[in-house]
Formats: structure tokens, sequence, C-alpha cells
């Protein structure tokens, strides 16, 4: 398989999460539209680490590191999300809106 | 053109074997389940001083099977308001990550479905995988019983997933390897893991006797508080995959996990003369420990669910994290034997028996404290 | 022969990819999102393995599949919604969103067509030891980082869901009068 067709995929994904994010209200899908922007970093990470020489799997590593991150910003996020609904029963991204000036 | 074995071209070869291997599994589990179940009847009733199922067949042998049949012919029944594809999709989901987990079983040196590399790793991450469809057949079943079950399931099953991999991290620290077959190969002797270390045996036990809702830990089915947990409103073949295949087929799972890692896996006297007498060996000692779940069934209660997560999260994830510390520091500082390893072990595992009651003993009497206070001052308020 | 079947494979995983990906964004229903994100996470694990990268691959699915996407499934379940028109699932600057990542997603398309060199990505068999040494020798001070990350992550997430039990009484004066028996 050539790299670019790997690299197309991760794009693709990448820009489908960026839509997400652009246009869904729902707090919580706009959570795993960052996790699949997440995720399409980590093949052209894996990508590139296996074409562009092995040398000691360091684009594995960096993905390695993509998980931590992810894990940690999932948890938060939705800590996040569960206490701005206890204060007020909705997760539309746009009416949670109190910090306004 | 290259040929392989019955002259067929390799990857038709290739997929013929996947066929064969798929069908032999499912037999496989298939069969085994309906055993276990029997035994498992029959055992709990001799331990109970009951006969057990004695109808059916000889000894009751064909009592399973008539279970089965009966689950098989059964009305395909779905509540109203359920969500209908996810489900449907839910066994199956439970039931796909066991079944993929069979690949990597090292049953004899001539009888392995894949050597992976990363053999343990797979089985840890397929292990992971069924809490999906716990959580989904809950949701699916839109009821707020099975809603409960399945996130308690899910708690659960998450929370001693920790102390469980922590356990199989140590002894992969002393085998030195995650495949399968290279750790069965590194304890030929007598002298097998088991007695290397036995507090990760242990808290390996006792975390996969969660991992599998085995009693004590069977809290997502407690039909006495929760109905049944997640399993509710599944019927027929659903139930019976969801409960019966999966419970049994993960059961075989673990207690392989722990015959491979542990007691040695297929070796045994003769293995080396007759490689194919493994599977006999490793059966053997898979049974032995199935028997010991069974045995655990029949003797403790269920525990509660703040009991079941305090346990995991304030005892046994420090006592793993110590003993998987413990083990490195022997291991860098004494590299050529495991001599050190084995008695600090030994030392863990007796303070831990020790002292377990006394800890608990200890929290008891402060919650009972606690109650009791907040039960004064609840007076004192009306 | 096998070349052809790796390229299907990889066909495969690639309209699964996209299309599931897809599903997350224009789904209705939450819950079928994050199965849809599972289902996208698993075909990755998938592309991993194409890669030879099959120990990034069981990370991803233990990850991913077996603890993130369950995480989410509490999330959506602790955060019910009222049902409602399948536009309401949208913002209102929908259109200039999607026109927004199109226009940025070309360029990179582009530049991801310009890798035509035709070596192949090649998998060499097995990174588990490579990764290992790597992570343990050259990244090892980030290795600490990322762990103290997760500390801090999981320390601020118990912070911020925690809450206290209203039906605790106002205990501190009500004990000093009258102490437990």
């Amino acid at each position: 398989m050539p790299l670019a067709a790997f690299i197309a995929v991760s794009a693709a994904l990448f820009f489908i999460g960026v839509a997400g994010v652009l246009v869904r209200r729902n707090a919580v899908v706009i959570l795993m539209s960052v996790e699949l922007m997440l995720n399409a970093t980590n093949l052209a990470f894996v990508a590139f680490s296996r074409r562009l020489g092995v040398a000691g799997e360091r684009g594995s590593v960096f993905v390695v590191f993509i998980f931590v991150v992810a894990a940690a910003e999932v948890a938060v996020g939705l800590a996040i999300i569960l206490a701005a609904y206890r204060n007020r029963p909705t997760v539309d991204v746009d009416q949670l809106d109190e910090m306004k000036g | 053109m290259p040929v392989g074995p019955f002259g067929l071209d390799p990857l038709l070869w290739a997929i013929v074997r996947l066929l064969i291997a798929v069908v032999l599994v499912v037999a496989l589990i298939l069969n085994s389940s309906l055993l276990l179940i029997y035994l498992e009847r029959k055992i709990q009733a001799v331990m109970q001083d009951r006969i057990g199922p004695y109808h059916t067949g000889p000894f009751g042998l064909l009592q399973t099977f008539a279970d089965a049949l009966k689950l098989i012919a059964k009305e395909d029944v779905r509540a109203g308001h359920t969500d209908v594809a996810f489900f449907i999709a839910a066994p199956a989901l439970v039931f796909t990550p066991m079944l993929a987990s069979y690949v990597v079983l090292p049953f004899a040196p001539p009888l392995v479905g894949a050597d992976l590399n990363i053999g343990l790793l797979y089985l840890a991450t397929l292990g992971s995988m069924g809490v999906l469809g716990i959580v989904i057949a809950g949701w699916a079943s839109n009821n707020k019983y099975a809603l409960v079950g399945g996130l308690r399931s899910a708690g659960q099953l998450i929370s001693y997933e920790v102390p469980g991999i922590l356990s199989l991290v140590t002894a992969v620290l002393v085998v030195g390897s995650l495949s399968m077959v290279k750790i069965t190969e590194t304890q030929t002797g007598p002298l097998v893991n088991l007695f290397v270390l036995p507090l990760a045996f242990a808290t390996y036990l006792v975390s996969s006797l969660a991992e599998t809702n085995r009693t004590p830990f069977d809290l997502p089915e407690a039909e006495s508080e929760l109905v049944a947990g997640y399993l509710t409103e599944y019927s027929g073949m659903r139930w019976g995959t969801m409960l019966a295949l999966t419970e049994y087929g993960n059961v075989v799972v673990v207690c392989s996990i722990m015959t491979t890692l542990w007691l040695g896996g297929w070796n045994g006297p003769g293995v080396a003369a007759l490689p194919i007498l493994g599977v006999v060996w490793f059966t053997l000692k898979v049974y032995a420990l199935i028997l010991v779940f069974m045995w655990v069934r029949a003797t403790l209660p269920r525990l509660r669910i703040d009991q079941l997560m305090s346990f995991c999260w304030k005892i046994l994830i420090p006592t793993t994290l110590l003993n998987l510390a413990v083990t490195a520091v022997l291991l860098i500082a004494f590299p050529s034997t495991l001599v050190p390893v084995a008695i600090a072990n030994w030392i863990l595992l007796v303070a831990f028996i020790v002292l377990l009651p006394v800890v608990q003993q200890r929290r008891l009497r402060q919650l009972r404290k606690t109650l009791r206070a907040r039960t004064a001052a609840a007076g004192v308020a009306s | 022969m096998l070349d052809f079947l790796g390229l299907v494979v990889f066909a495969i995983f690639t309209i699964m990819i996209v299309g599931a990906g897809l599903g997350v964004v224009l789904a209705n229903r939450v819950t079928t999102s994050a199965l849809l994100m599972a289902f996208t996470f698993l075909n990755m694990a998938g592309m991993f393995v194409l890669l030879g990268a099959e120990t990034i691959a069981a990370f991803q699915v233990l990850i991913y599949v077996g603890a993130i996407t369950v995480l989410i499934l509490y999330g959506v379940m602790f955060t019910p919604q009222t049902p409602r028109a399948y536009g309401l699932f949208f913002q209102k600057q929908t259109p200039w969103g999607a026109v927004l990542a199109a226009l940025a997603a070309l360029p990179v398309i582009v530049v991801a067509f310009s890798f035509h060199d035709a070596k192949t990505v090649a998998p060499p068999g097995g990174d588990l030891n490579a990764l290992a040494i790597a992570v343990f020798n050259s990244f090892a001070f980030p290795f600490e980082v990322a762990s103290v990350l997760l500390l801090a992550a999981m320390v601020g997430a118990i912070v911020l869901v925690k809450r206290e039990s209203p039906a605790a009484p106002p205990a501190a004066p009500l004990r000093r009068s009258e102490p437990p028996r």
C-alpha cells in the first residue's frame, strides 16, 4: 500500500472530526469528534513511522502519548459536561452561555 | 505457483483453515459450556447435599442438552420499546470478543491457532471489549433494572480489569514475553510460576472471578436486587448466548490464561515425546481451576456493590501495585535468580491473607460508627 | 495475490472508517454515534495491523473501545435528552462549518496525495520490542510526565463530578450537641 493511501484516510477522518466539532450541538458528540481527530493523527503517525525509517519506532511512541492524552481528555471532558448538566439540564453547547459577557 | 497442503492454492487453504478453525472453536465453546453447566449444577448439588439433575439421560448428563434445545426452540420474544438494532447486536458484541480470544490459547505444541508475539495483550484487549456489549444490552432493553445492571456491570468490569492486568504484568516481568507459546516454554520444569508468584496468582484469580461475573462478584445478575441485571429482557437463545455461552466461554479463557502463566500450560510428563499429549495436561489444569471457581461459587455469598468497588480500589489495586513494584525492583537487583522474588511474593501473600480480615474489620467498625452517628443526628434533627 | 488481498482489506477498512466517521457526525442519536465511534476505532486498529503495528492496534482497542467508548456511553446515559427534530441536532452555523471544514480539507488531501513515490509502506515483523525500548529509554521522561497527566486528569474528574450527598445531615453542630452513643 502506498503511504498516500494511509495519509488520505487519516486526513479524511480528521476533517470528519473537524466538521463534527463545528456542526454538532451536543457536547458529548463534540467530544467524540475530538476523539476521531486524535485517532486520525494516530494513523498518520504510525504510517509515517513505518515509511520514513522505523528508527526506534519514534512515530509509534507519539501514538502512545496521544492515547494518554485522549484518555485524560475524555475523562475531564465528561466530568465537565456532567457538572454543567447538573447545573442546568442541557448538553447543548450553544445554551451553555453563562459566562457570556 | 506455490501449492499449499492438499494441493490447494495457499490463499484458498488459508480460508479453508480459517473456516475449520472457527467451526472447531464454536463447537468447543458450545460443548464445554454444556459440560460446565452440568458440572456446575452437579458439584453445587454435592456441596449443598442435594442430588442435582438426574432425570434426563444417565446421571442427568443430557439435562443441559435438553435445556439448550429448549432455548433454541424458544420463541423470539422482544419487549416493547426496546431498541431493536442494539438489542440484537448486544449478544454478538459480548460473544465475539470471547470467541476471538480462543485464537491465541496454547492447547498443545501443535495446537495453537496463532502464536502472536503480543498474545497476552491481545487477550487483555478482548477481555475489555465485552463491556461494551453489556452496556449496550442494558441500554437497549429500555428497562431501568437492565440499565442499572448494565452500568454496574461495566463499572465492575472496568475496575477489576486494573488489578487483573497488573497481576498479568507482574507475571510477564518474570517470564519476559507476551507470547503465550514462549510463556509456556519457560516453564518446562516442575517449578512453575505459581511457586514464584503466588500473590499475583491470587490477585488475578480474584479479579478474574469478577471479570467473568462469577459469585461472589455476580452483581450484574443479582436476582434479588436487580431482577437479572442487563439480562432482564433477554430470553431464548439471546439469553443463552449472553449468559451461558459467554460466561462459561470466558471462564475457560481466564482459566487458560492462569494455566499458561502460572501452571505451566501444556507442560507435563510425556509431552516432550508426544506433543499432542499437551492437550490433556492443559485441559486437566484448566478444569482444576474451573473447579476452584465452582467451589468459590458454592461457598461464598454475594458482595454488595459498594463492598465490591471498595475492595477493588482500596485493597486489590494497592496490593497488586505493591507486588509489581517489589517484583520489578527485585528482578533488577538480582537479575540471575528468581529466589528473592519468590520469597518476597510468599511473604506478601501471607501478609495479604493475614491483614485482609484485620483491615476489613477496622473498616467495618468505622462504617458502623459513622452510620450510628448519622442515625443519631437524624433523630435529633427530626 | 496476497497484495491484492491486502488492497481489498485496506479498501474495506477505509470504507468502514469513513462511513462510520460520517455516521458519528450525522447520527441523530448519541448512543448510535458512540457505537459508530467504537466501530471506527476498531477499523482503525485494523489499519494499524495492516501497517504491522500490532501492539499499537491492541492498545487502540484496549483504550478506545474498552475504556473511552464505555466512558462516553456513561456520559450519554447520565445526560438524557428530549427527542426533537433532526435539524435541531446541528448548530445554526452548520453550512458555514461544513464549508470551512471542506475548504481546510482540500489542501491537506492534495498534500496527502503528493506522496507518490512508488515505495510502499513495509510492515516489519512486530513492533513490540522496538516500542518498549523507545518508550522506556529515549522517551522515559515524557512517559513519566504522561503518567502525571493521567493522575491529574483522574483527580480533576473526581473533584468535578463528586457531589456532597444532600441526604447527609449538617452533621457538625448536631453531633456536638448530642454525641453518638
